[in-house]
């Protein structure tokens, strides 16, 4: 097996008395799919947001193409790295929000031109590039567009589209159907589906089973802040070996 | 039995008369109040107008002899710009407290939640004097790190002339109440916008100007636009510090000719269009500001029905008193 891309490593986190992660320990193949499932509550969004340093890790790491996200090992320290360091880390690992969170004063092309211009890509070449992708997830005539133009389904495509522009080479999903009404949720699940066929490496934090059937190259199951189950999805999901595994997955399909 | 109840197999019950009421014309409710009120605020408008028009003392001619003096016009020039300056300024200031305020170091935050605390609570005409009898104080002002060795001093009497401590004493003003109406737009942004820029490798600086800041001007604009007016007019206690602004202008030249209400008047009616002119530019930048909102856009559409001097504001029928 060739190097994962993203290597997770005795990750722990805590907000105040509460331990949200507790030494969990992943890899991501490159080229793969991996849907983490688990309870609401059990860290799942924690550790989305730790690959992209959103939060800080209190203890571990996480790797991503075998740089260390965050920080600096030197001896026995890790030093949190500058802005402008974790900036550029930033800028090559895409993020879908469970809310979306595009940015309401801007339009839709607008929305997918922001992270290419910080990355200081000419406008003229940036537009072309972000015009591409709206059309790529099925929204070229929206590109006037503004947010609240829009419904659920196509600002999380938008999303996807922003996300894509700065070309990561790690994507992150965090819930991006859990704000949808229903008959939206295809539409964007579509575009996921699309992109992972294109070799896309994507960490997707979903309650959607069938997806994670579908698409997943590997399950993991996060329960209170602890990685219990892992593998491929034809083992994790229809024998899963762990109690509250099997407890979560009976209630859910 | 009715045709009603075959059709819709219940009873209803016909009286006489029901079909005289169903033919009836709809009449409303006379307000006999609002239209009294309303003869009377016509009344007390004809009334001003009519001793505008009529009252010799007003010297509607010496006004308009003295609008366009170059004296004035030369005060009128000096309150634009130290109105300009100072707003440009001490919305910088502002804007770098409002951080500061907002920052988790608590140093920053308590040196900006003092500042706030001390110039609100100044008022501005009494700093202007403390500024300008700043060469009393203090009759050296030295750069450097205390209880060093200065890197330069300067003589503070050549130094705050009355024009310099006007700008000064109404910046620090402005900048107190400025920060907390930039502080009040900041926190109404959500923290998922940041997070989103943060995700697609913005840095800080940039997520501040290009995603935060624009998202709060629609918070920030009509408390400013109140602040703004509130500093052009008081530019004009720059006159007691002898600055020639606007004000003082008149006041040198009544000060000779003794024609006092005219030429308060000339002062007045270019305060007016000033405001008037401010007024009409907020209404546009609150509408620029407004865009992915679903608001109108274009010039016509815009000014259609508006008259953007004060506030707009609906008929309130549910407020209604007379």
């Amino acid at each position: 097996m060739s190097e994962p891309l993203v290597r997770v490593r005795g990750l722990s986190k805590r907000f105040g008395a509460n331990t949200v992660l507790d030494g969990i320990d992943l890899d991501v193949a490159r080229g793969s799919v991996a849907v983490v499932l688990g309870p609401s509550g059990s860290g799942k969004s924690t550790l989305l947001r730790t690959v992209n340093h959103l939060e800080k890790p209190d203890a571990g790491f996480v790797e991503v193409d075998g740089e260390i996200i965050g920080y600096r090992c030197e001896g026995a320290h890790l030093r949190e790295l500058s802005d402008r360091a974790i900036t550029r880390q930033r800028s090559r690992i895409g993020m879908v929000f469970q809310q979306f969170n595009l940015f309401p004063h801007k339009t839709a092309l607008e929305n997918v031109l922001e992270g290419q211009l910080a990355a200081g890509v000419r406008r003229r070449a940036a537009e072309t590039r972000g015009r591409e992708l709206l059309d790529r997830v099925g929204l070229a005539d929206r590109e006037r567009s503004y947010p609240r133009q829009m419904s659920g389904g196509q600002q999380q495509r938008v999303a996807i589209a922003r996300a894509l522009a700065v070309e990561p080479e790690l994507m992150l999903f965090d819930e991006p159907t859990s704000a949808l009404d229903p008959e939206m949720v295809g539409e964007v699940l579509g575009v996921m589906k699309d992109l992972a066929r294109t070799g896309m490496t994507m960490i997707v934090v979903t309650h959607e089973i069938g997806f994670a059937r579908e698409v997943a190259d590997q399950v993991v199951f996060l329960d209170d802040g602890r990685l219990v189950e892992a593998g491929p999805p034809g083992d994790v999901l229809v024998s899963p070996t762990h109690e509250r595994a099997r407890a979560f997955l009976s209630a859910v399909l | 039995m009715s045709v009603d109840e075959a059709v819709r197999g219940r009873p209803l019950l016909a009286r006489e008369g029901d079909e005289q009421v169903l033919g009836a014309r709809l009449v409303a409710r006379r307000k006999p109040g609002q239209w009294i009120s309303a003869v009377l605020a016509l009344l007390v408008v004809a009334g001003i107008v009519k001793s505008l028009v009529t009252n010799p003392r007003y010297h509607w001619d010496v006004v308009g002899a003295f609008f366009l003096r170059p004296s004035i016009l030369d005060g009128l020039v000096l309150t634009l710009w130290l109105t300009a300056a100072v707003l440009v300024s001490s919305y910088l200031l502002g804007i770098v407290l409002a951080v500061m305020r907002l920052s988790a170091n608590p140093v920053l935050s308590s040196v900006s939640a003092v500042y706030i605390w001390f110039f609100r609570s100044v008022p501005p005409l009494l700093q202007l004097l403390f500024w300008f009898q700043m060469a009393s104080l203090y009759p050296q002002i030295s750069l450097g790190i205390p209880f060093l060795e200065p890197f330069v001093t300067i003589e503070t009497a050549h130094l705050f002339s009355g024009l310099l401590a006007a700008f000064v004493g109404l910046t620090f003003d402005i900048a107190a109440f400025a920060a907390e109406i930039i502080r009040g737009g900041l926190v109404s942004v959500e923290a998922g916008q940041t997070e989103a820029a943060k995700a697609l490798g913005l840095s800080k600086a940039r997520i501040f100007w290009r995603i935060v800041l624009p998202q709060a001007m629609p918070a920030i604009i009509p408390a400013s636009g109140n602040l703004l007016i509130g500093l052009l007019k008081g530019t004009s206690i720059v006159s007691v510090i002898a600055v020639q602004d606007l004000l003082y202008s008149v006041q040198l030249i009544y000060a000779q000719n003794y024609l006092v209400i005219p030429l308060l008047l000339v002062a007045t009616i270019w305060y007016l269009i000033l405001v008037t002119v401010l007024s009409t530019i907020q209404f546009f930048v609150e509408r620029y500001y407004a865009r992915g909102k679903g608001a109108r856009t274009g010039f016509w559409r815009l000014w259609r029905g508006q008259l953007p001097l004060v506030p707009r504001s609906r008929p309130r029928r549910d407020l209604e008193v007379l």
